[in-house]
């Protein structure tokens, strides 16, 4: 690039609803800890169906955060985004006042991939049990993907460049790209990420048919990636929003930067066609690098998809040592979510967060649940591992067949 | 039931069908205020509608989720409703 001063897309907030806690604090502690918050599914509807453990977010009160009018007209996801994208805006300290002034220079972006579930179910009965009559208007907009960007947008006051990834699972990380490139095409503020609220009875059913979904009983084995016992995925709700904004910018209003978005690619390889994962994984891994512009050695610690499928494990494995090389097997790699379960666009959302929060901290979290490896890799188990990590890679794939890799960096590398 | 809509079922049906609360009295007071002030989209005011429907048993007319004000809307239901029904 021949500019003198490129835009960075920097982190500047941070705001979480996981099942391990309703605030990026408790988040962190949990996770750092290695707690799992997996649990036996306690959804109303939901306790004769065959999907035993799942990660709920159980004290997070949608009354205390968010205004009635608004909650009236969203499902349960996008009570989770609006909630996590003030809490986001407060790290960044980032008022109505800030936003105000210039309202065409803050944008949205999301993903989501399971929708609002819990509103369409309960006018889905309306409609068969009493009639279309019965049908209350907002299903119109509460069902659908982009709820969660129009309505944090319009409650907000936001009128800058706002969009909506419909991806799998790896949409998440797709958001956060897309919330990068938009900074560094001229946007002055993003706010971005993925929340999920895939738990009613009726999303409930609509996984069941998924061959990864994991049905197991004790919360304990349910979820075990990269392991013997891997027996699929604990689906789990919740997600995060982050603040993507100009680096040079945000320092200038005194903002903390907190990581920057610095690579980011994604690849299709289809539907639960995980052995063809490798190869597409990697290719992402490659194309992130390369837009960070650096090398494999650079990479500190690897957030991984963790599946929990034994052929996606071992392809997400292989794909590692494919695109780092010898590196692939030394790098420390985690996978959180084991812990909360995938809440799916979330998840790998989750994982940035925990990133961010990780090379802030100098600590790698563990993997709970997760003893026995039966893969080529340094996973981090059972405590965390104390590191000084200055650059991460996530890695996300969804059931559709999406991967994707982003590269963040620690705040204070990008200053220096 | 009565057979008019009153100002009261309107602030009941205002919080039932878009989450806004505003006091009987209150919105007697704001009676030309436009309803987009008082926060009611025009999915909301549909709601409201539809709402108004079912309990009456009859259809509304066409325009009432076009109306601006509550004043204008209580007019125009109340004029399609059968006097003394």
């Amino acid at each position: 690039m021949s500019e003198p001063h490129p835009r960075r897309a920097a982190v500047t907030g941070i705001g979480v609803v996981a099942p391990n806690g309703t605030s990026t604090e408790s988040f962190w502690k949990s996770t750092q800890e290695g707690i799992s918050v997996l649990d036996r599914v306690t959804r109303e509807g939901c306790e004769h169906l065959p999907l035993r453990v799942a990660g709920e977010v159980r004290d997070f009160e949608p009354t205390a955060a968010i205004e009635e009018r608004y909650l009236v007209q969203t499902d349960r996801f996008t009570h989770f985004a609006m909630a996590a994208a003030d809490l986001a805006l407060d790290d960044a300290r980032l008022g109505q006042a800030d936003t105000g002034e210039a309202p065409f220079s803050v944008g949205v972006v999301t993903a989501a991939g399971s929708g609002g579930g819990e509103f369409g179910q309960r006018e889905l009965q309306q409609l068969w049990g009493k009639g279309s009559r019965f049908v209350g208007p907002y299903q119109s907009i509460a069902w659908f993907y982009a709820a969660s960007t129009g309505q944090i947008s319009i409650r907000r006051g936001f009128k800058g460049p706002c969009s909506v990834v419909a991806a799998d699972e790896a949409g998440g990380l797709d958001a956060l790209a897309h919330a990068a490139r938009a900074v560094r095409r001229g946007t002055d503020v993003i706010v971005a990420g993925a929340t999920e609220a895939p738990l009613a009875p009726y999303s409930v059913v609509c996984q069941l048919g998924y061959p990864e979904l994991s049905t197991g009983d004790d919360p304990a084995r349910a979820y075990r990636p990269f392991t013997e016992g891997a027996c699929g995925f604990v689906p789990a709700e919740g997600g995060a929003m982050f603040v993507v904004e100009e680096a040079a910018s945000a320092r200038e209003r005194g903002a903390r930067v907190r990581a920057t978005l610095v690579g980011h690619a994604a690849t299709f390889t289809g539907a639960s066609r995980w052995k063809e994962s490798r190869e597409g994984l990697a290719q992402a891994i490659r194309g992130a690098l390369d837009e960070a512009g650096l090398a494999p050695e650079e990479i500190d610690v690897v957030f991984a998809d963790a599946l929990g499928v034994p052929e996606a494990d071992r392809a997400e494995a292989l794909a590692i040592t494919d695109a780092l090389g010898a590196h692939g097997r030394r790098v420390p790699v985690t996978a959180p979510k084991t812990g909360i379960g995938r809440s799916f666009c979330a998840a790998p959302v989750l994982d940035a967060a925990a990133a961010v929060l990780a090379m802030e901290h100098g600590l790698i979290p563990p993997t709970p649940n997760v003893f026995d490896i039966c893969h080529d890799l340094d996973l981090v188990t059972v405590r965390a591992r104390a590191a000084e990590p200055r650059t991460a890679l996530v890695l996300g794939r969804g059931l559709m067949g999406s991967n994707s890799a982003l590269v963040l960096r620690h705040g204070a590398a990008d200053a220096s | 039931m009565n057979d008019r809509i009153t100002v009261e079922e309107l602030a009941e049906l205002m919080k039932k069908a878009a989450g806004i609360t505003v006091a009987p009295e209150e919105l007697q007071q704001q009676y030309d205020t436009g309803f987009d002030s008082l926060g009611i989209d025009s999915l909301g005011l549909l709601g409201i509608v539809g709402e108004l429907e079912n309990r009456y048993g009859a259809p509304m007319p066409t325009d009432a989720e076009r109306c601006k004000t509550p004043r204008q809307f209580l007019d125009l239901v109340n004029s399609a409703l059968p006097a003394g029904a």
